[in-house]
C-alpha cells in the first residue's frame, strides 16, 4: 500500500522531469541541426519560473478549467502507463481506459480555447481535431493488433510478454511498430505535422490567448504529452524497461530520432497531412493486423 | 396494484388530460405532470418482480400483460424520460396552439410504449405498437410545414414495418395456434430453421425500421429535427429503442441464445454486427457535416443505435450487458442533449450552428449540462457512456473481432468531432450582438436537464447500480453471469474500477489546480480583448464557427451522403412517374372510353374463339 502511494507520487514527478528535459533537449538539437547555437537545456525550467510569476489573462471559467482538465488528463495517463516497472494503476481497465483518458487533453485544450473566442484558436482547434482523426485510424489499428496478438487489453501484460528481448518490434508486430513510428510526429504535433500550433501561420493556434500561468500549464502539459506518447511506444514495441533507467534510455533514442525528423522537415498543410496519414500508416498498420489475424 | 391498472391509468390519464384541457389549461398542465410522475411509483413497485395476468379475451385469444427485469428496465426508462419531457414541455410549449392534443399524444405515446414492453402476447404487442406509431406520426408533424413531410416519411416506413410484423404474426398464428410469447417461444425452438429465419426477418424489418439501423434509417434525421424538442428527446431517447426491445425479445426471449447464434451457421447474427458497424461509421461522419443542431443529434442517434445493436447481437455476455446498458445511457445523455438544444432554441429562436455562439455567458447551467451530455456521448471516463462502450469494445477485442472493434472505436473520434462542434458552435466562441440579451432558461427547463446530468455522472462512477439489473436480464437469457460490483465489473480477463478512475481524475484535477493556483493572480478580460497578431478582431463581422471542419468536410462530403435516402427517393419518384403514365389512360374523353370498351370486348371474343381467327 505504501509502495503504491509512493509510486503514485513519484511517477508524475519523474514524468515531469523527463518531459521538461526533453523540451530543453528538443530546442537544443533543433537549433544545432539549423546551425544555430540554441538556448541552454535548462531554458524550459527558467521559462516556467518566469511564466508563473507573470500576470495572466483569463477569458472566463472554462478558459481556466479547460487547461486544468488537459493537464489533469496527462497526469492520470502517467499513472496508467508503466514506466520501467512503475505502474500505480495497472489494473483499473487497461489500454481501453488509456485510450479514453487520452481524450481529456485535446478536449480540455479545445474547451479552453473555445472560450477564448479568437479566430486563430478556432482554426487551431479545428485542425487539431481533424489531425487527431487522421492519426487515430492507424493508432487504433496498431493497438488492436497488439491486443489481438497478445489476447489481452492490459498494457502491463503486453509489457510482460516482451520480456527478455522478445520485443514486439522484432516480431510479426513489426509492421504495426513502423506505423506507430510514422504517426508519432503527428501525435506529438511536431513537424511535419505542427499544423495545429503553427506559430508563423496562426500564432500558435490554441495557445494564442495564453499568458502567465495558463501558458505555464500549457508548457507542462506539452512536456507530459511528449513523455506519454514516447513512453507508450517504448512500452508497446520496445519491451518497456526492467528499471526506470533503461526505460529512459530507450525513450531518449526514440525522442532524438523524432527530433531529427522535426529538424529537417517543412510543414504539411492540413489536407496534405490527412492524405498522408490516411495512406501510408493505415496501409502498413492494416497489413500488420491482417498478418496477425492470419498467424493467430 | 396490478399491471392492468397500470395500463388503465396510463391510457386513462392521457384522455383525462385532454378533457381537462377543455376546462383549464393550468389544470391540464398540472395533471399531465402529475400523471406522468405518479406512474413512476407503480413501476418502481414492480422492481425485481415477475408477474403475469390476462386482462382481456379476444376471439378466444387471451391478451396478456407481464413484467420481468427486461420489461422493468425499459419501463422505468420510458416513464422517467416522458415525465421529464412533460415537465420540459410546460414552458417550451407555452402559448402554442392545440396543446390539449399535444399532451394527449405525448401521453398516448408513453402509454403505448409501456404497453409494448409489458405485453406478453403478440396481439397486444401489435396493438400497442400501432398506437405508439400513429401518435408519434401526429406529434412529429405537429409543427406543420416541413414537419408534415418528415411525418409522412416516418409513417410510410413505419407502415411497411407494421405490415412485415403483421405477416409474421399471422403466420405464427396459423402455424402455432397461439400468440402467447412463451408458447411461441417453445414453438419456434422446434420449428425448422428456415421458418425461424422467416419469422425473425419479418419482425426484424419492423424493429429495424423503428430502431433506424442502416438501411432503414432514412426517416429519422427529418423526424428528429422537425419534431418539437421535448418530443425529440422522447423520440431519440426511448421511442426508437422500442426496436431494440423487439430485437432482444425476438432474438433472446423467443428464439433463444443458442438458436439465434446458430441460424445459418452463425451468419445471421454476424450480419447484424456488420449492419451495426455500418450504422456506426457512416452516420457519425454525416453528423460531422450537419449545420442544424438537432439534425446533428439525430444522425448521432443513428450512430449510437449502432453501438447498442452491436453489443446485443455479438452474442456474448459482456456484449449483451454493454448493449443494454448503452441503451439506458443513450436514453439519458441524448435526451439531455435534445432538451438542452431545446432550451437554447426556446431562448434564441434558432438552432442553426452557424449563427449561434458564446452562450456560455448567458446560459451557464444549460452549458454545463449540455457539456456533461456531450462527454457522456463521447464516452469520457466517469460518465456512463464510457462503461457501456468499454464493455462492448472489450468483448469485441477478446472475441477476436478487431475490425468490428476498430470501426466502433474510430466512431468515437467522429463523435468527438461533432460533439465538440455542437458545444463550441452554440456555447463557446464569440457571442453575437443579437444574442447579448438572452436570458437563462426557465426553471421547468432546468430541472430535467440537471436531473439527467446527475444520472449521466452517477451511473458513470457507480455503474454497478444499473448493471446489477441488466446482469439478471442477461443471466435469464442463458448468458453466464458477470461479477458485477457497485464500482464496476470484475471479470477474470480484466477489471474496470470506475471509483478508482474517478478518484485518480479528482486527484489529478486537484494537482493541476494547485499548480494553477500557485501562479500570480490572473485578470479577467472580455472576449473582445484578444490577440490577432496586431490586427483588431472585429465583433460580429465574421463568425469563427461557420464551416468549422472545412478542410475535413471538403474531403469527405462527396463520400458521406445518405445514399440510401437517395435510392428511396429515386424509387418513390419512379413509382410516381409510372403512376402518372398510367393515369394518362383516363383522359376524360368519352370517345376513348368507348374505344377501350370495344377493344376489351374484341380481346374477350378473340380469347373465346381460342385465338383461332384464321
Amino acid at each position: 500500500m505504501v509502495i503504491k502511494v509512493l509510486e503514485i507520487i513519484v511517477s508524475p514527478i519523474l514524468a515531469f522531469i523527463v518531459g521538461v528535459f526533453f523540451l530543453g533537449l528538443f530546442r537544443k538539437i533543433t537549433a544545432r541541426l539549423h546551425w544555430r547555437y540554441g538556448p541552454p537545456i535548462i531554458q524550459p525550467v527558467l521559462d516556467l519560473i518566469k511564466l508563473f510569476h507573470q500576470q495572466g489573462f483569463s477569458h472566463g471559467p472554462v478558459f481556466d478549467l479547460g487547461i486544468i482538465l488537459a493537464l489533469a488528463g496527462s497526469i492520470i495517463l502517467v499513472l496508467f502507463i508503466p514506466f520501467g516497472g512503475i505502474c500505480p494503476l495497472s489494473n483499473s481497465g487497461g489500454l481501453l481506459v488509456i485510450l479514453y483518458i487520452m481524450l481529456f487533453a485535446p478536449l480540455g485544450i479545445a474547451l479552453s480555447g473555445g472560450e477564448g473566442a479568437n479566430p486563430n484558436i478556432s482554426i487551431g482547434v479545428s485542425r487539431k481535431l481533424i489531425l487527431a482523426l487522421g492519426y487515430e485510424v492507424s493508432f487504433l489499428l496498431v493497438l488492436l493488433t497488439l491486443m489481438t496478438y497478445y489476447n489481452t487489453i492490459s498494457i502491463v501484460d503486453i509489457v510482460e510478454n516482451q520480456r527478455n528481448f522478445q520485443w514486439a518490434l522484432f516480431s510479426p508486430l513489426a509492421l504495426s511498430g513502423i506505423a506507430y513510428f510514422l504517426i508519432l510526429p503527428a501525435m506529438l504535433g511536431i513537424r511535419p505535422f505542427d499544423v495545429a500550433g503553427a506559430p508563423q501561420e496562426i500564432s500558435s493556434g490554441p495557445a494564442v490567448e495564453y499568458g502567465g500561468r495558463h501558458l505555464g500549464l500549457f508548457h507542462i502539459w506539452h512536456a507530459f504529452s511528449l513523455f506519454i506518447y514516447i513512453a507508450l511506444f517504448v512500452d508497446l514495441f520496445l519491451g518497456g524497461g526492467s528499471n526506470p533507467l533503461t526505460f529512459f534510455i530507450k525513450m531518449l533514442v526514440v525522442f532524438i530520432l523524432l527530433t531529427f525528423i522535426h529538424g529537417v522537415f517543412p510543414r504539411f498543410r492540413i489536407e496534405q497531412a490527412i492524405k498522408y496519414l490516411w495512406k501510408w500508416p493505415v496501409i502498413i498498420s492494416l497489413l500488420g493486423l491482417i498478418l496477425v489475424m492470419i498467424i493467430r | 396494484m396490478n399491471l392492468a391498472q397500470l395500463g388503465f391509468i396510463s391510457f386513462g390519464g392521457a384522455f383525462l388530460t385532454y378533457l381537462l384541457g377543455k376546462v383549464s389549461s393550468k389544470l391540464r398542465d398540472a395533471f399531465a405532470v402529475f400523471i406522468s410522475l405518479i406512474l413512476i411509483i407503480p413501476i418502481l413497485y414492480f422492481y425485481g418482480k415477475t408477474e403475469e395476468l390476462t386482462y382481456f379475451s379476444f376471439l378466444g385469444l387471451p391478451l396478456l400483460l407481464r413484467i420481468n427485469p427486461l420489461s422493468w428496465i425499459f419501463a422505468i426508462a420510458i416513464q422517467t424520460i416522458t415525465s421529464l419531457s412533460v415537465i420540459f414541455s410546460l414552458s417550451y410549449m407555452k402559448g402554442r396552439e392545440r396543446l390539449d392534443f399535444y399532451y394527449l399524444m405525448l401521453l398516448l405515446v408513453n402509454a403505448g410504449m409501456l404497453g409494448i414492453v409489458l405485453s406478453a402476447d403478440l396481439v397486444s404487442f401489435y396493438i400497442f405498437w400501432e398506437i405508439m406509431s400513429w401518435s408519434t406520426f401526429l406529434l412529429i408533424s405537429y409543427n406543420k410545414g416541413p414537419a408534415l413531410q418528415a411525418g409522412m416519411k416516418y409513417i410510410i416506413m413505419s407502415i411497411i414495418g407494421s405490415v412485415a410484423m403483421l405477416i409474421g404474426i399471422l403466420s405464427l398464428y396459423a402455424n402455432c395456434g397461439s400468440l402467447d410469447i412463451t408458447l411461441v417461444s417453445s414453438f419456434i425452438t422446434q420449428a425448422s430453421s428456415g421458418y425461424t429465419l422467416f419469422i425473425l426477418i419479418s419482425f426484424c424489418i419492423a424493429f429495424g425500421i423503428k430502431n433506424a439501423i442502416a438501411p432503414f434509417h432514412t426517416w429519422l434525421p427529418d423526424a428528429h429535427s422537425e419534431a418539437p424538442s421535448p418530443f425529440s428527446a422522447v423520440l431519440s431517447g426511448i421511442l426508437i429503442k422500442m426496436g431494440t426491445y423487439g430485437f432482444i425479445l425476438f432474438m433472446y426471449a423467443i428464439a433463444g441464445l443458442n438458436l439465434f447464434l446458430n441460424i445459418g451457421g452463425g451468419s445471421f447474427h454476424y450480419l447484424f454486427c456488420v449492419l451495426a458497424v455500418i450504422t456506426i461509421i457512416v452516420p457519425t461522419f454525416i453528423a460531422v457535416l450537419q449545420d442544424d443542431a438537432k439534425r446533428l443529434l439525430a444522425w448521432s442517434s443513428i450512430a449510437q443505435v449502432g453501438y447498442i445493436i452491436l453489443g446485443i447481437t455479438i452474442g456474448t455476455s459482456l456484449g449483451f450487458v454493454g448493449g443494454v446498458f448503452h441503451f439506458f445511457n443513450h436514453a439519458a445523455f441524448k435526451s439531455l442533449l435534445f432538451l438542452s438544444i431545446g432550451a437554447v432554441e426556446y431562448r434564441t429562436g434558432t438552432r442553426d450552428l452557424n449563427s449561434l455562439g458564446g452562450l456560455i455567458k448567458r446560459m451557464p447551467i444549460t452549458f454545463t449540462c449540455a457539456l456533461i451530455g456531450a462527454l457522456g456521448l463521447i464516452g469520457v471516463p466517469s460518465t456512463n457512456g464510457f462503461v457501456s462502450k468499454w464493455l462492448i469494445y472489450k468483448t469485441l477485442i477478446l472475441g477476436k473481432h478487431p475490425f468490428l472493434a476498430f470501426i466502433a472505436l474510430f466512431g468515437t473520434w467522429g463523435t468527438i468531432l461533432y460533439s465538440y462542434k455542437l458545444i463550441h458552435n452554440i456555447f463557446l466562441g464569440q457571442l453575437p450582438e443579437k444574442f447579448s440579451n438572452v436570458q437563462k432558461s426557465p426553471v421547468t427547463m432546468r430541472i430535467p436537464v440537471i436531473f439527467l446530468s446527475l444520472v449521466v455522472v452517477v451511473f458513470g462512477i457507480l455503474p454497478g447500480i444499473p448493471l446489477k439489473v441488466i446482469d439478471t436480464i442477461s443471466t435469464s437469457f442463458g448468458f453466464q453471469p458477470q461479477n458485477v460490483e457497485i464500482w464496476g465489473i470484475a471479470s477474470e480477463t480484466g477489471i474496470l474500477n470506475m471509483v478508482n478512475i474517478f478518484a485518480a481524475i479528482c486527484v489529478a484535477l486537484i494537482i493541476a489546480w494547485l499548480l494553477f493556483f500557485i501562479g500570480d493572480k490572473k485578470v479577467n478580460i472580455s472576449q473582445d480583448n484578444s490577440y490577432a497578431a496586431g490586427a483588431h478582431v472585429p465583433r460580429d463581422k465574421y463568425h469563427h464557427t461557420v464551416e468549422f471542419y472545412n478542410p475535413l468536410s471538403a474531403m469527405i462530403r462527396p463520400y458521406f451522403r445518405d445514399f440510401v435516402d437517395d435510392f428511396y427517393q429515386w424509387l418513390a419518384n419512379g413509382v410516381k412517374n409510372v403512376s402518372d403514365k398510367t393515369r394518362k389512360i383516363y383522359c376524360g374523353d368519352l370517345g376513348y372510353y368507348i374505344t377501350y370498351i370495344v377493344l376489351f370486348f374484341a380481346v374477350l371474343i378473340i380469347l373465346k374463339m381460342g385465338l383461332k381467327l384464321w
